[in-house]
């Protein structure tokens, strides 16, 4: 039995419990309300710490699924196992009011290996959104002057199981694609302990995704350029309604409501630079949310836009090119809201510091990123996110799925 | 062939067992990874972004019909507390009531030669309860029953009645003092005494066996002795309390009081008769209208007295509109209504007040339960700042529910506020209930979506 197997089996069931104890949502926010959800980065492992960049970034020694063509970039004999963790410190404030909130949740488990020369692999598992909160709310009692205490809350989110090849058409073109099945729900619920009762619409949505990716390299001396290209389609998902109410007299299956939830059609380009262990890129992302439809009354779409940079280069004096060569990275990200609520947008920008740790004696690394950001605004009387996000990568890699066969 | 590290001829290819062996690993992670979503967080904030899905509106403007109904009899059997007395007033009308019972035979001893009769009394140990005015006379009288005392399937009821001699026993006048339970009145039966004491001293016949002695001593009743009578009292009616004790003396040098207890008889033969009258009362005429009168004849006023059998009775005649509305739900009811202002000055207002269902023969069927399975009890609170004003409040939304569940309310299925079964068979207490201003309310909290 390879040692990886047991290191990982350990560290999952670390991982695992750790999930369990905490047992948090991977967001509390109230912009959560809309929507599928609070739309996850896609970024992986080392990207964490360089602004969520990647598009134009090969994979190497960790798996980028942003960009389904760069897993042509992994090493031959390596199989790569990753995992991550996340763990935010969010403090919500309006004009008049602060609150705070802490969670923390296990947030991929992928894997990527190279097949034969031209053909490589990932699959895992990753979150596309995420709905949490837990809103207090007074309502009046119709009738009276009293008013009550009504909860809206909101759990789900639409997660994805993907699959994805890479095929090295030329010594330095690479394309990809990733097939994911999107599944999740979307359950929203108003209640009232007062009152005992709870109407509770859970939505439940999936279907097939994919999206494709294109890496081009140029080699001027040392220097490696990247061009990275995404795209994917519109898609709407597939919906199935079933809306309850229950009070002390039972719970009673209402008329099932019809809604559409959609994910944009998302077109994305990065450039990269990279000269031995020193890399860096910028990307540009943008999603076309204008033309999906909402039913909600609070809030308007526009399209997104994404921008970040990043870089990653060999902490000074770390031994180069050794097992036991410590990398730093640096990153800042801009998102632009596809949310306008009350004709305001929901921007949320952040700075990422990043190290990848070897672990001693094998392959394996930890990568580590704090992000420091912002979300929203207090104008308008909405709510404003600060946040400071602590990302722990795995990154297991073995020979595993290899044995050695003699001639 | 040695394959030690990285020789020359290995070759690496890939391995798919190595690769399913780690399909459920990705699967068991995956799960972790939705089924860790559990916790929530509480906001105040971000309300503003909802669009209630839900509506709670109280409406109270059902209707509620009130009406007094008169009961044929109370089944007043084996209550262990005798109650005798009158009182008159202007709204129930008039109430007597008269306690039966009987004795129990015990085989004498031997009286001493040397022993002389003195007297001989009932005692009436008070329970504490009392209707009517305490402070005036009240004067009670005893007589003797012709017949002997026979429940009907067991029982006996308000409007049981047994032929009695018309001459008075015994009888005694009093200010009752009920509120201290360890004091009792005597009512003193001395010729009664006297013959008893005789009997026993001679081995009369008439004690010889149980059979002869229930034919001698038939049992007894205590009525109200006066017109003027202005008060009931209750006392304590079961073998160690009600008993007739005869005292007499030996005629030694010292003279040594002594004394023989003949308690009360079988507990089913004891019951209190009730004879009230409702002349010139707004309830004049219920028993010619069939024992019921709307609260429009008696203006406005609902009637709740224990052993009279009065009983208000509630009715909601346009409940059955709620049917029309689409998507609701009734997450409480509740049944409120005040007693009439300056109505309870005297008697004081029930303390425990249960609901009863009943149909369109105005019978009194099950108490309505709590979710915990006790009787549903109104809560009494003060309406105003000033504590002047009380209401009763029922929380009914199991039985609204109930009614409701099938799409259809039963307007003769009405509901009857009323005293617990102790008080409702061993009390006068009273209620009288306001029926229009404010009218008898049902509340409804109604939640649409």
């Amino acid at each position: 039995m390879p040692r990886l197997l047991k290191t990982s089996v350990l560290i999952l069931s670390l991982l695992a419990s750790v999930a369990g104890i905490i047992s948090a949502q991977s967001t509390s926010s109230p912009y959560s309300i809309f929507g599928i959800g609070i739309l996850e980065s896609k970024s992986i492992g080392p990207s964490k710490g360089m602004g969520g960049t990647g598009i134009a970034f090969m994979s190497d020694l960790s798996v980028n699924s942003m960009n389904p063509a760069s897993y042509s970039g992994i090493d031959s004999l390596l199989t790569i196992f990753e995992v991550g963790i996340f763990g935010k410190y969010s403090s919500f404030s309006t004009v008049h009011d602060e609150q705070s909130t802490v969670n923390a949740n296990l947030k991929y488990v992928l894997m990527g290996f190279r097949i034969n020369p031209w053909l490589a692999t990932s699959f895992g598992f990753s979150p596309v959104s995420s709905i949490g909160y837990n809103i207090n709310a007074t309502a009046p009692v119709e009738g009276t002057p009293q008013e009550y205490l009504e909860t809206f809350s909101g759990t789900g989110g639409v997660n994805q199981l993907y699959a994805g090849a890479s095929i090295k058409l030329l010594k330095n073109l690479s394309i990809g694609v990733n097939s994911a099945y999107l599944f999740g729900n979307i359950t929203r619920m108003e209640s009232s302990a007062t009152f005992d009762y709870s109407y509770k619409d859970v939505t439940y949505v999936s279907n097939f995704d994919f999206d494709y990716g294109l890496n081009y390299q140029i080699n001027i001396k040392k220097w490696k350029y990247n061009i990275g290209i995404i795209y994917s389609r519109s898609k709407d998902l597939r919906t199935k309604n079933t809306t309850t109410i229950t009070t002390p007299t039972g719970t009673e299956t209402l008329k099932e409501y019809t809604y559409d939830y959609s994910i944009p059609q998302n077109i994305g380009a990065g450039i990269a630079v990279r000269n031995g262990f020193f890399r860096a890129g910028v990307d540009f992302e943008r999603s076309d949310w204008e033309n999906i439809e909402f039913t909600n009354v609070y809030f308007q779409t526009r399209n997104s836009s994404r921008y970040s940079f990043g870089t990653e280069f060999p902490l000074p004096g770390s031994r180069k090119g050794t097992g036991k060569m410590i990398f730093l990275r640096f990153g800042g990200e801009y998102r632009q809201s596809y949310l306008l609520v009350d004709n305001t947008p929901i921007d949320g920008g952040t700075l990422t510091f990043g190290t990848g740790l070897p672990l001693k004696g094998t392959l394996n690394a930890i990568n580590v990123a704090l992000e420091l950001g912002q979300i929203g605004t207090t104008k308008r009387g909405l709510i404003r996110e600060n946040y400071i996000g602590v990302h722990l990568d795995m990154s297991l890699r073995d020979l595993w799925f290899r044995k050695r066969m003699y001639e | 062939m040695k394959g030690n590290g990285e020789g020359k001829e290995g070759k690496q290819i890939f391995s798919f067992t190595r690769f399913f062996l780690f399909i459920p690993i990705i699967f068991v992670t995956g799960s972790i990874l939705i089924s860790s979503c559990t916790k929530k967080y509480e906001f105040t904030m971000g309300q503003d972004f909802f669009d209630s899905q839900t509506r709670l509106q109280v409406i109270d403007t059902f209707s509620v019909n009130l009406s007094t109904v008169l009961l044929d009899s109370v089944k007043t059997s084996a209550t262990m507390i005798g109650l005798a007395g009158g009182y008159r007033d202007d709204i129930f009308g008039s109430v007597e009531c008269e306690a039966y019972f009987d004795l129990r035979y015990q085989d004498f001893e031997e009286i001493e030669e040397k022993a002389i009769y003195d007297s001989a009394a009932f005692m009436l140990k008070y329970t504490g309860y009392s209707y009517g005015d305490t402070t005036s006379l009240l004067k009670l009288n005893l007589h003797m029953l012709t017949e002997k005392i026979e429940p009907y399937a067991g029982y006996l009821y308000s409007t049981s009645s047994f032929d009695f001699s018309p001459e008075v026993t015994g009888s005694v006048s009093f200010y009752p003092a009920p509120n201290s339970s360890d004091t009792a009145v005597y009512l003193p039966v001395n010729a009664l005494g006297e013959e008893l004491f005789n009997k026993i001293r001679d081995k009369d016949e008439d004690l010889s066996s149980s059979d002869l002695f229930s034919e001698y001593l038939k049992g007894f009743l205590i009525t109200s002795g006066s017109q003027d009578n202005n008060s009931v009292i209750a006392f304590t009616a079961d073998n160690d309390n009600l008993k007739l004790i005869i005292y007499y003396h030996l005629d030694n040098e010292e003279p040594e009081k002594k004394e023989i207890t003949i308690s009360m008889g079988q507990e089913n033969h004891q019951f209190n008769a009730v004879k009230y009258d409702f002349t010139n009362t707004l309830l004049e005429d219920i028993k010619t209208e069939g024992n019921i009168l709307p609260s429009i004849r008696t203006n406005n006023y609902g009637y709740l007295q224990g052993l009279v059998g009065l009983i208000p009775k509630m009715q909601f005649p346009t409940l059955n509109e709620i049917l029309a509305v689409q998507r609701w739900k009734i997450l409480k009811a509740e049944l409120v209504f005040r007693p009439v202002s300056g109505s309870y000055e005297l008697s004081g207002l029930p303390e425990k007040l249960l609901i009863y269902d009943t149909d369109r023969e105005n019978n009194i069927n099950s108490a309505l339960q709590d979710e915990k399975g006790n009787s549903l009890m109104a809560t009494l609170d003060y309406v105003d700042i000033n504590e002047e004003e009380k209401q009763y409040t029922y929380d009914i939304t199991g039985f609204i529910n109930n009614e409701l569940s099938d799409a259809y309310f039963d307007y003769y299925h009405g509901l009857m506020p009323g005293l617990d079964q102790e008080k409702f068979t061993s009390s006068l207490d009273r209620l009288l209930i306001e029926g229009k201003n404010p009218p008898v309310k049902l509340r409804i909290y109604f939640l649409t979506y």
